[in-house]
């Protein structure tokens, strides 16, 4: 691979930012259409309860209104993102199953006329009996959220792999631990907000959403529309963080509405009905069973781990699935077997997280510190001897190619001095380390590829159109720079068409880490099939070997000598007068094993290729209130190729806040189906005050089928930046914590215990 | 319905308005005036994402009623470009790499603005307490931090 690259590597300004800065970028609310009407949901009170009877005419006769809505005037086509997981209608007409579950909707002229609507719509409801603990919920006997989930048990995910029993009883040393996290809210800063517009047969939405040709699909399938009528465009997203992968209630609630009235509708959610109405976070509870040898090798991992579903499916396999595979990804488990429970509940709507699985990851993490402890060993060793090294396979045969999980572990070592300060802690003092592994890609079937097209157009100016999609984390900038540097052009002459499903084509979205491996990589490849053609008319002008063209800043030139150039607009012109213009299409597809399926078949290559992390987080522990601090936190990221290293540091840096900072401080707080903590007030968003001193190290592997050896930028630290915090608090306590996030109070009893036992 | 005449000043411009008595400030900018910048995130003061600098302070739209900003001057993000030429806070997010997902940045850089209106060399720590006031939940913050301490640099 060439070294000598122009612009991917450098830390360029983003090409997204200017638009941003000045105010001019818009979001979906910031969105008006002549017309537009702007609607209102009515939620259900309850947490359980069967829907008697819905009647809206009362709505429709307040002057303004123009369409109100329910579950009867929907087809009842339920969303699962697998077949065997389809029960979420989304709007119901049996029962609901959570309080803020959305019963019926009005589009009015304005807000004010939309409310006193909501007012007059009548439901009869009967409540029924309701459950929100999941060990509950699964119990003989407790009311069945769904009929046809047995014991509330939405999804088994069952692995096994060697002979977890036997080993186990040989193992020198064995240890078995319960952890428990609550789920944390997404707070995107953007709450949920569509606008979608019906006209002529074709439905037009805009809504930030991490996979636009996904979301299509979902609801031509529940409105029952032709594919191409449905047309997801493009806008700006204001954060996703997992919780914008799926297809959302009001996406229904807004196409309904538009087609019922034939006008734009708006709707937008409040930061409350964000919280208890878009989606949420698993709480869960992992079980966590290790048998190490003496000299610290995992001989093998017994693992049960319940995870609170709320009411629906959702993504359920892949969260039953995603933190064992990480963890898998990362460590050699020659034995393990892992028992995945994803039960109902009558709690809110839940999905994948950037940071999903924190009691689990932490709970490992934390547990074989402990475990290094008592066979005298160092935690450092111990990741070093267990860590998987290029070429191997994981417990479920996936194969690792480019790994760089040694020099990360490295790294956050020695920039931190661990050994010599885990090992002599001072009082209440302490440091800990948490590694993670990192899927780029996931089997989506004929999803999991990516698509590109470009066109060079007849200034020399470049036109990308690419399914891809920006949640904020700098994927339509990265595409920009990569195309920037194959067809060398400068950014500010390339122009982004992206996830647009009307023009850009499939491609996996923003919510597996794929953008970079896969949607950067159809890029490259769609612009180095432009490129031979600008190369070879080039070549043929400046009678030069097609070898010996470069292409920069918007010229050809001779390598040999550079003085030789004409600018690529002449090459494209000429192009036009030969018939030929120049354009360039161009894919990728990872190499991932397709017989796989998370639930009968959990094994086979899961990904192209894996990243590997490692944080350090350093604690003070203030002994007379339980309340943590944390000064610094350090964390190495191989992300392959950095295209933008400040992206990257950004994505590290944003991670540390939201996985490491809100293990001290954040979780959904409930009474029974009720969340107490909806809003910015109740639940505590790390601020700048809050932050430690970050030092955020890349790590390059140079991933062989990478674009540019790239792989992903940065989810690593969203999960083991909860794993270092952990063990740091481990280290500085003598204890293993119990339960995220890690509050004063529990702190305490961490403390206390630690008197208990002396 | 009800409506009430509010003159103010914004971006430089003299307007007047029929609002609604209990209409907010964020709703006048963003539904009446379409300066779209100002963003609700949570609509109860909690996160700085509708920051607006009102007669020199910066003030959360979404607390304000518009009824009360009569005779006031108002600046919003859209107003912050001199001549065409961007604010060093506008260079600075973008340099530093302050801005991911940018809801967030309208409200941090008036906070910003605020700050370096009335402290020219704001020290880090300042900086930090200053803008302790608005939620980001992308950046982790550091980048802002450093926009700022680089955008004082380059005004002093
Ligand atoms: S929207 Fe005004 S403070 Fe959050
Ligand atoms: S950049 Fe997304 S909230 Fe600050």
């Amino acid at each position: 691979m060439k070294d000598d690259l122009n612009i991917v590597g450098k830390r360029v300004v983003r090409s997204d930012s200017l638009a941003k800065v000045t105010g001019e970028a818009r979001y979906t609310a910031d969105l008006t259409f002549p017309g537009m009407l702007v609607a209102k949901v009515l939620r259900s009170p309850y947490p359980h309860a069967k829907i008697v009877g819905i009647d809206v005419s009362k709505a429709l006769k307040v002057p303004g209104v123009k369409a109100a809505i329910s579950g009867f005037d929907s087809y009842g086509v339920k969303w699962g993102v697998f077949r065997y997981t389809q029960d979420h209608a989304m709007l119901h007409t049996d029962k609901v199953r959570y309080i803020g579950e959305d019963v019926a909707a009005v589009a009015a002229v304005d807000e004010e006329t939309a409310m006193e609507a909501l007012a007059r719509i009548k439901v009869d409801y009967e409540p029924l009996p309701a459950v929100y603990d999941p060990m509950e919920s699964m119990k003989d006997g407790a009311p069945q959220i769904h009929d046809q989930y047995k014991n509330n048990i939405n999804i088994h995910i069952h692995i096994d792999v060697g002979e977890v029993d036997r080993v186990m009883e040989k193992a020198y040393l064995v240890r078995e631990d319960t952890f428990k996290a609550a789920g944390e809210a997404y707070a995107m800063m953007e709450p949920y907000a569509v606008v979608a517009c019906f006209k002529s047969g074709y439905l037009d939405l805009y809504m930030p959403n991490a996979g636009p040709h996904v979301r299509a699909k979902a609801l031509s399938n529940m409105l029952r529309l032709p594919l191409n009528r449905v047309r997801i465009r493009h806008i700006n997203s204001g954060g996703a963080f997992g919780g914008r992968s799926e297809v959302a209630p009001g996406d229904l609630v807004a196409s309904l509405l538009t087609m019922k009235s034939g006008k734009p509708v708006k709707l937008v959610l409040s930061r409350e009905e964000n919280a208890t109405s878009s989606r949420q976070v698993h709480d869960m509870i992992a079980t966590v069973k290790t048998g190490m040898k003496k000299d610290g090798t995992i001989l093998a991992k017994d693992f049960r781990v319940i995870y609170d579903g709320g009411a629906y499916s959702s993504t359920g396999p892949i969260a039953t699935s995603i933190p064992f595979y990480v963890y898998e990804e990362c460590y050699r488990f020659p034995n393990v077997r892992y028992n995945g429970y994803r039960v109902f509940t009558n709690k809110g709507i839940r999905g994948m997280y950037g940071c999903h699985g924190r009691a689990f990851l932490a709970g490992n993490e934390a547990q074989m510190d402990m475990m290094a402890k008592e066979l005298g060993l160092d935690p450092v060793d111990v990741r070093l001897k267990n860590g998987l090294k290029p070429g191997e396979m994981t417990a479920t045969r996936s194969k690792i190619t480019s790994c760089g999980l040694k020099e990360t572990i490295v790294t956050a070592s020695e920039k931190t001095n661990f050994r010599k300060r885990w090992a002599k802690p001072s009082r209440l003092k302490g440091v800990g380390m948490g590694c993670v592994a990192i899927m780029c890609g996931f089997p989506m079937g004929f999803r999991s590829g990516s698509s590109c097209y470009v066109k060079i157009n007849d200034d020399g100016q470049v036109t990308l159109v690419t399914g891809l999609v920006d949640n904020g984390q700098g994927n339509e900038s990265m595409v920009v720079q990569v195309a920037s540097e194959v067809l060398g052009v400068p950014m500010r002459d390339i122009n982004l068409v992206n996830a647009d499903t009307e023009v850009t084509n499939l491609d996996p979205g923003a919510y597996s880490q794929a953008a970079a491996f896969v949607g950067a990589n159809a890029v490259r490849v769609a612009c180095e099939d432009a490129r031979g053609k600008i190369v070879a008319i080039a070549a043929e002008k400046l009678k030069v070997k097609v070898k010996d063209i470069g292409l920069k800043d918007g010229a050809a030139y001779s390598l040999k000598n550079p003085d030789k150039k004409m600018p690529i607009s002449w090459v494209v012109r000429e192009a036009f007068f030969r018939g030929e213009p120049i354009t360039g299409t161009g894919s990728f597809f990872p190499n991932i094993d397709f017989e796989r399926e998370w639930v009968t078949r959990p094994w086979g290559q899961m990904a192209g290729t894996f990243s590997f992390g490692t944080s350090v987080a350093e604690v003070n522990i203030d002994g007379e209130t339980g309340k943590i601090a944390m000064p610094r936190f350090t964390s190495a990221h191989d992300c392959g190729r950095a295209i933008n290293p400040m992206a990257v540091e950004g994505q590290m840096e944003g991670s540390i806040q939201q996985a490491g900072v809100a293990a001290i401080t954040e979780g959904n707080l409930w009474d029974k189906g009720y969340l107490l903590n909806p809003n910015l007030l109740e639940y505590k968003v790390p601020l700048a005050c809050d932050m430690p001193d970050m030092d955020t190290i890349i790590v390059s592997s140079r991933d062989p089928a990478g674009p540019f050896g790239a792989k992903e930028g940065g989810l690593t630290v969203r999960m083991n930046a909860y794993s270092a915090v952990a063990c740091a608090v481990a280290n500085a306590t003598g204890e293993l914590f119990s339960e995220l996030p890690l509050t004063p109070d529990r702190v305490m009893k961490m403390l206390e215990r630690k008197k208990g036992v002396k | 319905m009800k409506t009430m005449k509010v003159s103010f000043n914004v971006n430089s411009e003299d307007v007047t308005l029929d609002v609604r008595p209990y209409e907010t400030l964020l709703e006048t900018l963003r539904e009446r005036l379409f300066l779209t910048g100002a963003k609700e995130a949570c609509g109860l003061g909690a996160c700085g994402a509708c920051t607006v600098i009102v007669n020199g302070i910066p003030l959360r739209s979404c607390l304000v009623l518009t009824p009360e900003v009569e005779g006031a001057t108002i600046m919003t993000v859209e107003g912050l470009r001199e001549d065409g030429n961007l604010h060093p806070l506008q260079e600075t997010f973008m340099e530093k790499g302050a801005v991911q997902c940018g809801f967030c940045t309208s409200g941090m850089i008036m906070t910003a603005k605020a700050l370096l209106d009335r402290n020219k060399r704001p020290t880090k720590k300042e900086i930090v307490t200053t803008i302790s006031s608005n939620v980001c939940r992308c950046t982790g913050y550091k980048k802002i931090v450093e926009a700022v301490e680089e955008a004082a640099k380059r005004m002093a």
